[in-house]
């Protein structure tokens, strides 16, 4: 807090300790949603729906894993298992095949009710054929008899089936619970299809103790995003755009700025005056005629509003430019006339190798505004196939009304991640052009 | 003669593509946009004068007073937080202490995140059920209340019954440990500098920590039903106001999106940052020996020399608050009962929805209006506070 003392000398640690605990807080309120958002971009789909157990899985899915057949598997908790003498479990294997609907599914209804998402696949299941050989799971349901060897299905038919394994109540008086194999796919309703053999999915009956906890991540989340939001069709517009505007500032930019700076001509403070007060002038009011305009053009429903109108220069950038010009050393412009060049020749060979950092502020800007735009292609761009990242995104949220949180924050994490890596990668630049910004005062 | 002509055509020639578009861009719909306001313009058909009364229809929408009221509302509490906040983290980044460019990035990241992602994050944070901030929310709740269960009785304050209890003594003893450090005393010990300096971080921390639970607890009293409320908030789909004894303060949906606005004033805050930086020492040395404390170098040095920054981003946070669109178009689509339908939002469902251009650009105008009229208010304002260098 003490900006005081001599130039360089660092705060005493009583100063500096509550500023690094104020930073730090104020840091978790502007980095915790990111966090949040790449974390929610990894969980399957229950976890984000879920009141979260802590902090461990707030931020991340919580999963668990088991010993199946030998393997360990990602698994999921299915339903509580609790065998008795009255009530016998046994693990059977079906000797022949019969309709899955005619049994009481291990996956009891209950299992249904709780995750929504799978009812598809639930319909496909009570489609499927269960083969010979496929692990069952006997209970007061589909009740099993050791001694005959038959297994009587809650449709009432009976088939022959031979014993597996006996469930027996476990001694240290933990639950049972039947854990099926889980794979990252369950978690997107759309994305299961038909699987309608699933039912050989591996399950198995274990106490609790044997059943482990894991840190759930599923990056297939990205994939079935990207595809919703139709992401490389939507980048090579945005890209498209992005390029066209790019150059299009620059070019425009830097060549009304140098009119403005170096050459003196009448009528220009006015016209520099007009250019300043139309920065004031706020996007509302302007939009309908053009709007208006480039329905006449027949432009509506193109790319071309989108970028067209940067060619012609930008009252922001020109201001900018032309503040950076004028501190451009005279003499070297006086040199370059001297020498005969051009006024267009002094402007490529002197002023714009001079200029760079401040033309790669312009373009970066320009390509953070037109990534990060989302009004104007709202209003000119009307059928999916060219829609921007931003027009993408928004229609995959409101076609859903905000449910598959996930692939949103998916979807999200890679819209933003450019630009967060252009920031990094162009620092200085950034930073410098930020602060310029403001020095104008 | 002839020199001058031709300089003049060459300077033409440069500024040429922005004639074009101070032309074509923005004179043009500028005056249209003026004309169309006067006029019935149905889709596919010419405009039809009709004089002043769409700005009659203006007078007497209800929609629109609402649409306008909710952004001046929000206007008037977003801007001077985001001012506020933006300055104290700017000087807080300036402080001589470790890791600063660290801390400079994090409060910057979160602009460089597109706004629809921004909307649609901060959506699933704000998500009454599953979201992180009642997550957090809850948890610090928690927290306090237990905190402040040992100074005050919180359950009878949301009850309206009497909070205080034996524990609030700690009361008293915070009075006098304020009296110690900040009042007289502090000065005649006759301490030194540092000391006094420690002092009296010693005791702001004391008091800010002891603080928390009394504020709590005042606010349990003042505003039981705010503060029920506040265990699980519904954040966007609550268009109650807040507080609830306040007819016209903002609604839960309107404060969830400006608590989403203060994200982004990371931008504002590296601009004054770059200003702050560039304060001459020597005046902070002269003010020093003249026997400032840090208060007075704040008032009576930081903030004349940043001010011509101060003044510009008031003027861009005003520009830039009265469009606010895309933020509540995604989030809440003007809802909960228009309590988010911002005069930006109204103008683009005119326009584009119900194919009223007539109408629409009349509200435009108004809009535009309105910003030029708090633009000049804040210049004359600003006229004599504020310090241009060298000028």
């Amino acid at each position: 807090m003490t900006v005081a003392a001599g130039a360089e000398r660092q705060a005493p640690w009583y100063v500096a300790f509550p500023v690094h605990l104020v930073l730090a807080a104020g840091g978790a309120f502007f980095v915790l949603p990111l966090v949040w958002m790449f974390a929610t971009s990894l969980k399957p789909l229950d976890q984000t729906m879920k009141y979260p157990e802590g902090v461990a899985s707030a931020l991340f899915g919580i999963g668990r894993t088991a010993v199946i057949d030998g393997v360990r598997r990602a698994v999921t908790l299915e339903r509580e298992v609790r065998p008795s003498s009255e009530n016998r479990v046994y693990i059977v294997r079906a000797a022949e095949g019969f309709a899955a609907g005619e049994m009481f599914l291990p996956f009891g209804p209950e299992t249904w009710r709780r995750y929504p998402v799978f009812n598809k696949q639930e319909l496909a299941r009570m489609e499927a054929q269960v083969a010979p050989g496929t692990k069952l799971l006997a209970d007061d349901r589909n009740r099993f008899d050791p001694e005959k060897g038959v297994l009587a299905l809650c449709s009432g038919r009976a088939v022959r089936a031979e014993l597996v394994r006996e469930v027996r109540p476990d001694p240290a008086g933990e639950t049972l619970w039947l854990v099926r194999e889980w794979r990252p796919e369950d978690t997107d309703a759309k994305e299961v299809g038909s699987t309608a053999g699933d039912i050989s999915r591996a399950w198995e009956v274990l106490p609790e103790r044997e059943i482990g906890r894991t840190i759930r991540e599923i990056p297939q989340n990205y994939p079935a995003a990207l595809r919703r939001v139709r992401f490389w069709r939507s980048l090579a517009n945005t890209l498209f755009l992005c390029a066209m505007t790019v150059a299009g500032a620059v070019v425009s930019s830097v060549l009304v700025a140098y009119g403005f700076a170096f050459v003196e001509f009448k009528g220009r403070t006015a016209l520099f005056a007009v250019t300043l007060a139309t920065m004031m002038i706020p996007f509302p009011v302007v939009m309908i005629p053009v709007y208006l305009l480039y329905r006449n053009l027949g432009w509506v429903g193109s790319l071309k509003p989108l970028w067209v109108t940067s060619w012609f220069g930008n009252a922001f950038f020109i201001f900018l430019l032309r503040q950076f010009f004028l501190g451009l050393p005279k003499d070297l412009l006086d040199a370059a006339r001297i020498d005969g060049c051009s006024e267009l020749e002094t402007l490529w060979h002197v002023v714009v190798p001079l200029s760079r950092p401040a033309i790669a502020m312009v373009a970066l800007f320009t390509f953070l505004g037109t990534w990060k735009d989302f009004m104007g292609p709202l209003i000119y761009l009307n059928h999916p196939s060219q829609f921007t990242l931003s027009l993408s995104l928004q229609a995959f949220a409101s076609e859903h009304g905000g449910t598959p949180w996930h692939l949103l924050m998916a979807a999200s994490t890679v819209f933003s991640l450019p630009l967060i890596v252009l920031f990094f990668a162009t620092m200085k630049t950034f930073i410098r052009g930020v602060a310029m910004t403001g020095m104008k005062g | 003669m002839r020199a001058e002509l031709r300089r003049t055509l060459v300077g033409y020639g440069f500024v040429l593509p922005w004639l074009v578009a101070l032309g074509l861009f923005i004179g043009y719909p500028f005056i249209a946009g003026f004309y169309f306001s006067f006029c019935d313009y149905p889709p596919l058909r010419d405009p039809l004068f009709t004089g002043l009364d769409n700005y009659a229809e203006l007078l007497g929408d209800r929609s629109f007073h609402r649409a306008m009221g909710v952004t001046l509302i929000y206007a008037a509490v977003a801007i001077p937080l985001g001012m506020v906040f933006a300055l104290t983290l700017a000087m807080l980044l300036n402080a001589r202490i470790r890791g600063q460019s660290i801390y400079r990035v994090i409060f910057y990241l979160p602009h460089l995140v597109p706004t629809v992602a921004v909307a649609i994050l901060w959506l699933w944070i704000f998500n009454p059920k599953f979201g992180l901030l009642n997550l957090v929310l809850s948890g610090l709740l928690g927290a306090m209340d237990a905190w402040a269960g040992l100074f005050f009785d919180v359950r009878a304050a949301l009850e309206r019954g009497n909070p205080f209890h034996l524990g609030s003594l700690a009361l008293p003893c915070a009075a006098a440990l304020a009296f110690v450090a900040f009042g007289p005393p502090a000065r005649r010990l006759g301490l030194g500098r540092r000391a006094e300096t420690r002092l009296r971080l010693g005791a702001g921390a004391c008091l800010a920590i002891a603080g928390v639970p009394f504020l709590h607890t005042a606010a349990c009293w003042l505003f039981p039903a705010d503060m029920v409320k506040l265990h699980s908030p519904g954040w966007l789909s609550d268009g109650t106001p807040l507080p609830a004894c306040v007819s016209f303060a903002p609604s839960w949906a309107l404060w969830a999106l400006i608590v989403m606005s203060m994200w982004g004033v990371g931008q504002m805050a590296v601009i004054y940052l770059a200003k702050l930086q560039d304060v001459p020492v020597e005046l902070y040395e002269a003010a020093e020996i003249d026997g400032a404390n840090w208060w007075q170098k704040t008032w009576h040095v930081t903030l004349p020399m940043i001010s011509p920054v101060i003044l510009f981003n008031a003027v861009m946070a005003i520009i830039g608050t009265f469009q606010v669109f895309t933020e509540p178009y995604i989030m809440t689509g003007g809802g909960p009962e228009d309590k988010t339908r911002f005069v930006a939002m109204f103008v683009y469902d005119q326009a584009f929805q119900y194919q009223r251009v007539g109408y629409a650009s009349a509200v435009a105008w108004v809009l535009f209006l309105v910003i030029v009229a708090l633009t000049l208010g804040a210049l004359r304002i600003s006229r004599g506070h504020v310090y241009y260098e060298g000028k």
